[in-house]
């Protein structure tokens, strides 16, 4: 075989499984703290796509053309409204079930995706929206290749990858290292105690899904770049697929969700690639139930202790 | 107490409007927008006033509230089940007769209801009784309805043949997915079960040799001992209306199906019922509450997830075998994720684990989402409304579960009972013991984290 | 027991709803179900189908209506889904007593419903559905205001076989009724043309990543490539071809016929050498100049389907007059006989209730974004 074909490959399956993992990190987050499930939070990435749209158009509109400026403003904004949407979705549909049995946030989530979903399609039209190209530009190697061998990543993918490392190890020193992070891992380990001993653990947990929002939108923002297109629906498939990732990696990791995505798109990748991409989800749905039969914990999870 | 409600509907109405500022107010047209300023403001307002006067009415009601609570709970003393029998024979009525005063769609949403409920009987012997969370329940939905597909486009299968044959094989794969997946717990289970129905859909979608792929497979409406309700006899049979010498009817057919499907419900509401009440069924819920317990006590937890899982599956089966033969054809567009997640709220609004609790889910989640159809475009958004408004209304559902609670009678005997041998009180009985901390709602579980 | 109690009234006001859901007498205007995907994630196509249909009828009733008679058009979403299709069909038949059906638009869901209108005799003309099968049955009051995938795709194959001259042609689809049928219906004539495809697969419907499969077009060095889908997966598939330095013409149908194909392959930049099958351009036709004239005023681009759903209630109208009945058979039966004059231009039915004569032609793109006949 080519070994150009199996390098970009590689790449390919490394940019879509690192906006996995930028996904992923939404659920695992929410999951680790509360136990939960958010099903809503495919649709939270899909709001996010929309924002960068928006004010990608807005910064045109408005007349600034300085690229870097754009890029971060459009970014910073983004993650703001998007967190909004994350903590807005918390407070309305997931705290006030706090102290019911874990299927019914379960439902109202699946009830606030069928809301989101139908909100921006009524808002924003059906049709497909999109961004027009930035940042043009590939790196290949070799680099001066002029018949097909090379391997290449455009700039944008290679921002993918960079940023999704990069924010999941600031993520991972919040958690690890700060007084958030501690009320968190507290939170996390036992909600009542953590409560009596002073921590505002609805807060922490608004925080949480704050933090996951904002993380699905730095994904939202760079796929939206990337691939220039989205619709409403978008955020269905890749929510399964990014919860997929999560539970692949140990569901309540950080890391794990990563390597979890990182996994999975290489997996899709190597599948549709060199097999048959017909059948390329039933293959990474196969590999998670082989995978969850035989390590049920996922790559870095803990094993659960059953306590009696 | 007015200043405290007014400036609350200020702050929603001030997020409200910072939410919908950017998505309603900037609309994509291409790459430019176009500005909707009124939009937002007139959302957020509506928002922040149907808040504020929200929290108005509740605090009014809140205060009337409490005095109908201490009524009920007074009230509560005598025996509730009292008046079952005569509940529920009128509810039997109401079903007999709903066909012959209904026009041809108001049959077809009743047979769509019925067959949710089938569906959520099934899947609430998996979830409701058993505690495993399965989310892929609409695989053995799928199964079913192919089985009658391929039986009849290659055997020749009729629907009464392929009616046990359908909750049999979806039955094998129940406890084909049961098996491996015995040592997984709570989510870990569920994705696994959400992939693994998602692989069926798959398959079903792209090996079109076998299953016709995405154009599906076209399917027989079944006989009545022979008797076809066509006008015109197709199959080389006799049409019903000819040998029973009355006019053809469109609706004939529809009627028969939904009678036929709702004394098959009426039968699996029967076996329920009766099965919670044997020693299988006291098993799946023992095993729910503490499946370490159970295993020191002896409950093989082998056979009894497996015959959760397999019982789940055949009933769903059926129900795919009903599905198939009222929409005359099926193909994997039917048998989505959503629709999973669909079956799993009708089990979760209806009260885990509650018989009339599912039927009324089952008819209220078919029922709503078809009369809202006058709302075209906002339809869909208003089910998603609905959904949530009803779980934060019913946290535990419809029918709040009780769980069977031993009395411990005032009398000589000794104060330790046998947890299998000794009588349960079903529901309906007193409340269950609570523990925990002190001020907690009583509707509060003993124990939170064992809930599937 | 006691939420039972407090439910059985809600369950009773549900069943009176049902009853009172149901229309009071015989009502005056000429009802007419408009059925489509009007959410879910083919809304975009029921939009275009609302748009044609909803203009159409407000010009008929600004002339005066039909039997002097105004038409009153029903929404009816079917969300893309057999189960909805169904249900919407028994509800347009029972409840709302239409007349006739401009719908609906996949193929699966064409299919489902076909069948109650047809126990019911209503006439149905579906604006979009493509795929063969729908019409083989010969359901008498089944029309088709468009082509068939079996025309569709032998213009395709023999345009890239016989214009681009290509000999590795990779065969593409999304997995559903419309674009697999379409795909096989190219494949098929390819094979009759002597020629083997170098690839057949499907792509999943949803996602935006096709990277993987374009590196394997890239290895099997496929110098055309035929997609059987949607813009939504033709333009990040045509992106990502372009972006990894492949320059083979992409060629596909119906599906991509939208100007939102642009926006969904995130730039004009990318389309050329993209190639694509639809009937003559309602647009261009003499007929139809001052209606996309009027759509245009109103901030809307009549294209995809919009036109044909326009025709559609013209010829549901148009049937009407002419019989001055109200019963499906008897239009159907006008139907088969005697052509209509559309703002598509005239159009007439054989005994299937396939258009008589397919118009398909190749339109081409260029890198501002604009298509135009391949001459």
């Amino acid at each position: 075989m080519d070994i150009t074909i199996f390098g970009q490959q590689c790449v390919n399956g490394l940019v879509l499984g690192s906006t996995y993992g930028l996904i992923a990190v939404g659920y695992t987050m929410v999951y680790g703290i509360i136990g939960m499930i958010n099903f809503a939070h495919g649709e939270i990435y899909m709001i996010s796509a929309y924002l960068t749209a928006i004010f990608l158009a807005l910064f045109t509109t408005v007349g600034i053309h300085s690229l870097p400026v754009v890029l971060l403003g459009v970014l910073v904004l983004t993650m703001l409204f998007t967190a909004l949407y994350g903590w807005s979705v918390e407070r309305i549909a997931y705290r006030p079930l706090r102290h019911s049995n874990r299927l019914a946030p379960l439902i109202s989530a699946i009830g606030i995706s069928l809301i989101l979903q139908n909100y921006i399609r009524i808002s924003q039209g059906a049709r497909n929206q999109g961004v027009p190209p930035v940042l043009e530009g590939v790196f290949r190697l070799p680099p001066d290749s002029l018949d097909h061998r090379f391997v290449q990543i455009t700039y944008l993918q290679s921002l993918i990858v960079v940023v999704a490392l990069v924010s999941m190890a600031i993520l991972t020193w919040i958690i690890q290292h700060t007084a958030l992070g501690r009320a968190c891992r507290a939170t996390q380990q036992d909600r009542i105690m953590a409560n009596l001993l002073g921590v505002n653990t609805d807060r922490i947990i608004s925080t949480v899904f704050v933090m996951g929002a904002a993380m699905a939108a730095v994904a939202g923002f760079l796929v939206t770049l990337n691939y220039g297109s989205f619709d409403f629906y978008i955020g269905f498939l890749m929510g399964i697929k990014a919860f997929t990732a999560a539970v692949l990696g140990g569901i309540g990791s950080l890391p794990g969700a990563m390597l979890g995505g990182v996994v999975l798109g290489l997996a899709e990748s190597f599948f549709a690639g060199f097999v048959n991409s017909d059948y390329k989800d039933v293959f990474a749905f196969s590999l998670l139930i082989l995978f969850l039969i035989f390590r049920p914990s996922g790559f870095l999870g803990v094993p659960e202790v059953e306590k009696v | 107490m007015m200043g405290t409600d007014w400036r609350a509907a200020f702050r929603v109405g001030g997020v409200a409007l910072l939410l919908f500022t950017p998505l309603t107010g900037l609309v994509l047209a291409g790459y430019q927008l176009e500005w909707h300023w009124q939009r937002p403001l007139w959302l957020a307002g509506g928002f922040g006033l149907g808040y504020g006067l929200l929290r108005l009415v509740w605090r009014r009601w809140l205060s009337g509230a409490h005095a109908f609570g201490q009524r009920a709970a007074a009230g509560s003393t005598t025996d509730p089940a009292r008046h079952r029998p005569l509940w529920i024979g009128l509810a039997l009525g109401v079903a007999l007769l709903l066909p012959f005063f209904l026009d041809k769609y108001g049959i077809n949403v009743a047979t769509l209801a019925l067959i949710y409920i089938l569906l959520g009987l099934g899947l609430n012997i998996v979830v409701g009784l058993a505690g495993l969370l399965d989310l892929g329940f609409v695989a053995f939905y799928a199964v079913g309805a192919y089985t009658y597909a391929f039986g009849y486009h290659y055997f020749g299968l009729s629907f009464w043949l392929a009616l046990p044959l359908g909750g049999l094989l979806a039955a094998c794969f129940g406890m084909m997915l049961g098996f491996p997946v015995l040592r997984l717990h709570g989510d870990y289970l569920a994705i696994v079960t959400l992939g693994f129905g998602e692989i069926i859909r798959l398959i079903l979608n792209n090996w079109v040799s076998l299953t016709g792929g995405p154009n599906g497979v076209s399917v027989v409406f079944p006989t009545f001992f022979g008797l076809e309700f066509n006008r015109r006899a197709k199959q080389g049979g006799v049409p019903l209306h000819e040998f029973l010498g009355i006019d053809y009817s469109a609706n004939q057919r529809a009627v028969f199906l939904y009678l036929l499907l709702l004394a098959v419900v009426l039968v699996m509401v029967y076996v329920v019922v009766r099965l919670k009440r044997m020693p299988i069924g006291r098993a799946w819920e023992a095993l729910r509450e503490n499946e370490i317990a159970c295993r020191s006590l002896g409950i093989n937890h082998v056979t009894v997830k497996l015959s959760a899982f397999g019982l789940g599956a055949l009933v769903g089966g059926m129900g795919g075998v009903f599905f198939a033969a009222s929409q005359g054809f099926v193909n994997p567009t039917s048998f989505t994720f959503f629709e999973s997640a669909h079956i799993l709220a009708i089990v979760v609004l209806g009260g885990m684990g509650s018989t009339t609790g599912v039927v009324v889910a089952a008819l209220l989640l078919t029922v709503v989402p078809e009369m809202l159809r006058d709302f075209a475009d906002y339809r869909v958004l208003f089910v998603g409304v609905a959904m949530v408004l009803m779980m934060i209304w019913r946290p535990r559902g419809l029918r709040q579960r009780r769980r069977p609670v031993f009395q411990v009678e005032p009398s000589p005997q000794p104060a330790f009972v046998n947890p299998v041998k000794k009588r349960l009180r079903g529901p309906g009985g007193g409340h269950p013991p609570q523990w925990g901390f002190g001020g907690k709602a009583p509707n509060n579980p003993p124990n939170n984290r064992s809930d599937p | 027991m006691q939420s039972a109690k407090r439910l059985l009234p809600v369950l009773a006001m549900g069943m009176m709803l049902l009853f009172a859901c149901q229309p009071s007498g015989a009502a005056e205007p000429i009802r007419i179900g408009v059925a489509g995907p009007f959410t879910g994630s083919d809304a975009s196509f029921g939009e275009q189908f609302w748009r044609g249909a909803e203009q159409a009828a407000t010009d008929l009733n600004a002339a005066g209506g039909v039997l002097g008679r105004p038409i009153q058009l029903i929404k009816a979403d079917d969300a893309c889904e057999p189960k909805q299709a169904s249900a919407v069909a028994s509800r347009l038949v029972d409840r709302d007593k239409v007349v006739a059906v401009a719908g609906h638009f996949c193929s699966s869901t064409t299919m489902t419903a076909s069948t109650t209108y047809a126990d019911a005799g209503v006439l149905m003309i579906t604006p979009g559905s493509t795929n063969p099968q729908i019409t083989e049955r010969q359901l008498p009051t089944l029309f088709r205001m468009c082509g068939r995938d079996d025309q569709q795709g032998v213009v395709g194959a023999d345009f890239v076989v016989k214009k681009l001259k290509a000999t590795h042609v990779a065969v593409l689809h999304d997995k559903t009724t419309y674009g697999q049928g379409l795909a096989d219906a190219m494949k098929t004539r390819l094979h009759s043309l002597g020629q083997t495809e170098v690839l057949y697969e499907g792509l999943t419907r949803g996602e935006k990543d096709f990277n993987a499969l374009v590196t394997k077009l890239k290895s099997i060095q496929a110098d055309a490539v035929y997609f059987g889908g949607y813009h939504s997966e033709a333009g990040p598939l045509v992106r990502q071809m372009r972006e990894q330095g492949m320059t083979a013409p992409l060629v596909s149908g119906d599906g991509i016929f939208s100007e939102v194909l642009v926006v969904s392959a995130g730039g004009p930049g990318f389309l050329k050498g993209v190639y694509m099958t639809f009937g003559a351009d309602p647009r261009k036709i003499a007929t139809g100049k001052a209606l996309v004239e009027r759509f245009r005023q109103n901030g809307y681009e009549p294209e995809g389907y919009t036109l044909y759903s326009y025709a559609t209630i013209q010829t549901i109208a148009a049937a009407i007059q002419a019989t001055q009945s109200q019963e499906g058979e008897k239009l159907a039966q006008w139907l088969h006989g005697h052509p209509v004059e559309t703002v598509m231009g005239p159009k007439a039915w054989d005994a299937k209730g396939d258009l008589q004569v397919s118009d398909y032609v190749m339109y081409q793109w260029d890198d501002k974004g604009k298509y135009q006949e391949v001459e």
